[in-house]
């Protein structure tokens, strides 16, 4: 299905980033993106979740090492499921084990795949490129 | 939660990451349905190549 056309203008593109931010897919869904708002939401979340479940470390903003602070940008990035982490995962981090290590990871990814779409909502907001 | 994700091994969790991320990258950067399913196959396979590959590189070093 071909999406209608939103018409584009700066503060639209930023409405869009943060809403995206805040709750993966939610700004392509402002911008009636659904099948992209659906995808993103399923994917974020679903990495989001797995690296929670499989008890990996969420870093906290207190981080002095640059990679911890680093970690903390791309843990950032998964917006809610950021400050939901303790509910999702209510048994805590267990980095001693592999598993947890790669949980880590996994939870990484999603807030850096989550920056990804909201530079998009972003894009497709101000009026460029609708793809 | 743990239920679902709890229990994946290592290499199901590489898996559902591949496949989770080449989704993503699909609809990021293809415009029709058909493009995107051949990007995210391509991707996938790409990414499970990838690391299967750099697995039994760093093999002989695990001994």
């Amino acid at each position: 299905m071909k999406p209608q056309a939103v018409k584009g203008n700066q503060l639209l593109g930023i409405a869009a980033a943060v809403a995206g931010w805040i709750v993966p897919g939610l700004g392509h869904l402002l911008l009636r993106r659904w099948s992209k708002a659906a995808v993103y939401f399923l994917c974020v979340g679903g990495l989001a979740c797995a690296g929670l479940a499989m008890r990996g470390g969420v870093f906290g903003a207190g981080a002095e090492d640059l990679f911890d602070r680093l970690g903390f940008v791309a843990d950032l990035g998964s917006g809610i499921f950021y400050f939901l982490a303790h509910q999702i995962e209510t048994a805590g981090p267990d980095i001693a084990h592999a598993t947890g290590d790669y949980g880590t990871r996994l939870f990484a990814a999603a807030g850096m795949l989550n920056l990804l779409t909201v530079l998009e909502a972003y894009d497709i907001g101000r009026g460029g490129d609708p793809r | 939660m743990s239920a679902l994700f709890g229990n994946l091994t290592h290499f199901g969790a590489m898996m559902f990451f591949a496949l989770v991320v080449s989704i993503t990258f699909a609809f990021l950067s293809k415009r029709t349905l058909l493009e995107r399913m051949k990007y995210t196959l391509w991707a996938f396979l790409a990414f499970i190549l990838v690391a299967v590959g750099i697995g039994w590189l760093m093999y002989p070093f695990s001994q």
